[in-house]
C-alpha cells in the first residue's frame, strides 16, 4: 500500500474498504483547493505508468495533458467550486512518458478545516470515446451538408426564377397582340403557358421558402390574428379551384371566434398549403370541411377532407421535404412534395405544430396547433 | 420605452451593490461567470459600489445579443466592458479583471483611461502561444487546437448542442438557465469562439499603450500564466506593480481568496505606490 487513503476511509476501516479505495474499477484521486494531490489510489497511478509514491504533493496538472490542464483551470475547478460537483468532463490524463489517456471525469466538493478538497473519479473511455468522434464528425459533415443543400435550394430557385418571369411576360405580350394578331387557339395556347408558369413559380417559391427556413430563420412579426378572419382571407384564394375540382368546402361557423398568436404570412401559408393539398387529393364530388376549436392554451385548426387517405406506414414521412403519398405515379402532377414540410416548420417555428389523423379510404385530418391568444 | 443603458445593464446581466461610492468592477475570465468573484466581493462591499456582469455569450447574459462578429476578437469583450462603464456612468473605477478580461482590460483602459483609477489583473497574459525565440507564454498552436477539440467534447453531451432551439426558445428562459446552471460556461459555438478570441490573441503591443496604474497578480506554479509571462506584463507596462502570491494554479480569487483579497487592499490603500 503506497498511497495514503484519505481519513474519511480509514474511519471505516479494515483492508477491505483499503482495497475499495485503491483497487476500484475507476482511477480515484483526492485534490487540496489548490489542485495539490493529496492521495491517488493504484487503479490511477497504474493508468498513468507512475509509481504510487510520486503523485501526492504533485499539483494535479502534471497528470494532465496540456489542453486539459487549461481546461481544468478554466472549467472544471470553477465549476466544482462554484457549484459543489461536476460531472461526465472529458479530460485527457498523461501518462509518465507522455501520451493521452482519454478518461470521464466526476468530481464532488467536500469542505475541510481551512479550505476544501476536490475527490475526484475518473473512467477511462476506449470505445465510447471512438463512437463519440465518430457521432461528432457525422454531425458536423450533416451539418455542412445540410447548409450547403440549402444553399443550393435558395440559389437555384432564385436564378430560376429570372428566365421564367421573362416566360410569363412574353406570353403576356403575345397574348395582348402586340406582336399581332392571334388566334382564338394560340391564345388558349398563351394562356396554358401562363398557367405552367404561374404553377412552377409556386414550386419555386416553395423551393426558396425550404431553403430560408433551414438556413437562416425568417423573421417573425408574431400578433394576434382571428383565426376566423385568416380562414376567409385564405378561402377567397383557394374557393375557384374547389368549384373547379367539384369538391365541396365547408367552415363550420358554429364555433366561437378564437385568437391565436401567429405571423399573418406565415400562417396564410400553411392553410393555403392545407385548403390546395384537400382540394388536390379529394375526388370529384368530395367534401373538405374546416373547423376550429380550444384546448388547454392551444387553438387547434382542423382540415378535414374525404380525399383517400394516407396509408399508415406513409403518415410518418409525408411532413419531410420531397416525400410525397404518390412519387412513383407517374403521371402525379401535384407538386414536388413541399407543402406540408414547410407547414410543419412555419408552424413549429411560431411555437405550434402540425399533425395529421389518416386512414385509408376515410380521408384525412390535419391539425394546426398555435399558441391562443386574449383577443386584441 | 426602454433606454440604452437599461439595454446594456440587461444585455450584461450587471449586478451593482454595495455601500461606498467609488466604482468597483469585476471581469470574470473565459470559461466562467460572475460568480467567480462571490468570495472576493464580500470584502470591498463596504467601501465600494461594487459592478458585476458577464460578457455577451457568457453566465446570465443575452444570447440574443451575441455577434459573431463582435466577439470573434478581445475588442468585442472591450466594447461590452466600455459601455457597461457608459451605462453606469462610472469614473475613478477600479477595474479588477481575471485572465483573458486583464487583456479586455488593458484594451479598455488603452482606449478610455480617464475611466479607471486602477486596474488590478489577475493571472494576465498578452499572449498564450510561444513566439520563439524572444517570447514564451507557454504554450503552442498545437495545444489550443487539442484545448478546442476538448471542449467540443465537453459539449457533446449538452442539449442544447444537440438541440440548438432550446436555447433560441425565449418563452422558456428556465432550460436556459438550467443549462448555464449546470456549466461555467454557455453556447459551444460561442465558448469556443472565446477561446480562439481568448488563446490566438497576441496583445504584447498593447501594453506599453496602459497609463492607468495598475496592479498584476501573479500566482506561483500558474501554468496557463506562467512567471516569466506575469513579469513580462510588469516590464512592459508602465506603472505597473508585480506581486507574487503564494496562492498556485490560475484562479487565486476562487482558491486562495484571503490572500487575494489582501493583496488588492494593499495596493488600493498604497497611493504612493500607484501615483
Amino acid at each position: 500500500m503506497t498511497t495514503p487513503a484519505p481519513a474519511d476511509l480509514e474511519r471505516g476501516s479494515g483492508a477491505s474498504w483499503m482495497e475499495l479505495w485503491d483497487r476500484a474499477p475507476c482511477g480515484l484521486v483526492v485534490l487540496n483547493e489548490d489542485g495539490t494531490i493529496v492521495a491517488a489510489n493504484s487503479t490511477l497511478t497504474d493508468m498513468l505508468d507512475i509509481a504510487g509514491a510520486d503523485l501526492p504533493g504533485r499539483s494535479v496538472e502534471a497528470m494532465l495533458t496540456i489542453p486539459a490542464r487549461i481546461f481544468y483551470q478554466t472549467h472544471f475547478f470553477p465549476l466544482v467550486k462554484l457549484h459543489g460537483h461536476a460531472e461526465e468532463i472529458f479530460l485527457t490524463l498523461r501518462t509518465r512518458s507522455g501520451s493521452g489517456v482519454p478518461v470521464l471525469a466526476n468530481a464532488v466538493w467536500r469542505d475541510r478545516d481551512g479550505g476544501g478538497q476536490i475527490h475526484c473519479a475518473f473512467m477511462r473511455i476506449r470505445e465510447r470515446e471512438k463512437y463519440e468522434e465518430e457521432l461528432l464528425r457525422t454531425k458536423k459533415a450533416a451539418e455542412l451538408a445540410s447548409a450547403s443543400k440549402s444553399r443550393f435550394l435558395s440559389m437555384m430557385s432564385h436564378d430560376l426564377r429570372t428566365p421564367l418571369g421573362a416566360i410569363s411576360g412574353y406570353a403576356d405580350l403575345l397574348a395582348l397582340g402586340v406582336r399581332g394578331e392571334v388566334t382564338e387557339e394560340q391564345q388558349a395556347d398563351l394562356a396554358r403557358i401562363k398557367r405552367a408558369s404561374k404553377s412552377l413559380l409556386g414550386m419555386l417559391d416553395d423551393l426558396l421558402t425550404v431553403a430560408r427556413e433551414q438556413s437562416a430563420q425568417l423573421p417573425m412579426r408574431l400578433e394576434v390574428l382571428s383565426v376566423r378572419t385568416e380562414l376567409i382571407e385564405a378561402e377567397s384564394i383557394v374557393t375557384p379551384r374547389f368549384i373547379e375540382a367539384g369538391v365541396g368546402y365547408r367552415r363550420d361557423e358554429s364555433a366561437p371566434d378564437l385568437t391565436v398568436r401567429a405571423d399573418r404570412d406565415r400562417l396564410q401559408r400553411i392553410l393555403l398549403n392545407l385548403l390546395t393539398n384537400a382540394v388536390k387529393f379529394t375526388p370529384r364530388g368530395g367534401r373538405v370541411s374546416v373547423g376550429c376549436s380550444a384546448v388547454a392554451d392551444r387553438v387547434l385548426i382542423h382540415v378535414t377532407d374525404t380525399g383517400r387517405g394516407i396509408p399508415a406506414e406513409m403518415l410518418g414521412r409525408i411532413f419531410q421535404p420531397f416525400v410525397q403519398v404518390d412519387a412513383d405515379d407517374a403521371t402525379n402532377q401535384k407538386g414536388m412534395g413541399l407543402g406540408l414540410a414547410i407547414g410543419r416548420e412555419l408552424a413549429r417555428a411560431m411555437g405550434g405544430d402540425l399533425a395529421v389523423e389518416s386512414a385509408v379510404g376515410r380521408g384525412s385530418i390535419f391539425t394546426i396547433s398555435l399558441p391562443a391568444a386574449a383577443a386584441p | 420605452m426602454i433606454s440604452t443603458e437599461q439595454k446594456v445593464l440587461r444585455r450584461n446581466n450587471v449586478k451593482v451593490f454595495g455601500r461606498g461610492t467609488q466604482p468597483m468592477v469585476f471581469a470574470h475570465g473565459f470559461g466562467c461567470d460572475q460568480h467567480m468573484w462571490r468570495f472576493i466581493t464580500p470584502a470591498f462591499e463596504n467601501a465600494y459600489r461594487i459592478v458585476l456582469f458577464d460578457y455577451v455569450g457568457s453566465g446570465g447574459s443575452d444570447l440574443g445579443a451575441y455577434d459573431a462578429g463582435r466577439y470573434g476578437s478581445l475588442n468585442g469583450y472591450a466594447d461590452d466592458l466600455l459601455e457597461v462603464c457608459h451605462a453606469l456612468d462610472l469614473r475613478d473605477t477600479i477595474l479588477v479583471a481575471h485572465s483573458v478580461s486583464a487583456m479586455v482590460a488593458v484594451l479598455a483602459a488603452r482606449r478610455e483611461p480617464e475611466r479607471f483609477a486602477r486596474l488590478v489583473l489577475i493571472g494576465p497574459s498578452p499572449r498564450y502561444i510561444n513566439d520563439v525565440p524572444d517570447y514564451v507564454g507557454g504554450f503552442e498552436r498545437t495545444d489550443i487546437d487539442e484545448l478546442l477539440a476538448t471542449m467540443e467534447r465537453n459539449y457533446i453531451g449538452w442539449a442544447k448542442y444537440l438541440a440548438p432551439q432550446i436555447m433560441k426558445n425565449s418563452e422558456r428562459p428556465e432550460l436556459a438557465e438550467e443549462l448555464t446552471e449546470s456549466f461555467c460556461s454557455t453556447d459551444p459555438e460561442i465558448a469556443s469562439r472565446f477561446a480562439r478570441a481568448t488563446f490566438l490573441a497576441d496583445n504584447r503591443a498593447d501594453l506599453r499603450d496602459v497609463s492607468v496604474p495598475s496592479l498584476i497578480l501573479q500566482c506561483s506554479e500558474d501554468l496557463i500564466a506562467p512567471n516569466a509571462v506575469g513579469e513580462y506584463v510588469h516590464r512592459n507596462m508602465p506603472r505597473s506593480t508585480l506581486r507574487l502570491m503564494k496562492a498556485t494554479g490560475h484562479c487565486p480569487h476562487m482558491s486562495h481568496p484571503d490572500e487575494t483579497i489582501r493583496l488588492i487592499e494593499d495596493y488600493l490603500h498604497d497611493d504612493a505606490g500607484a501615483r
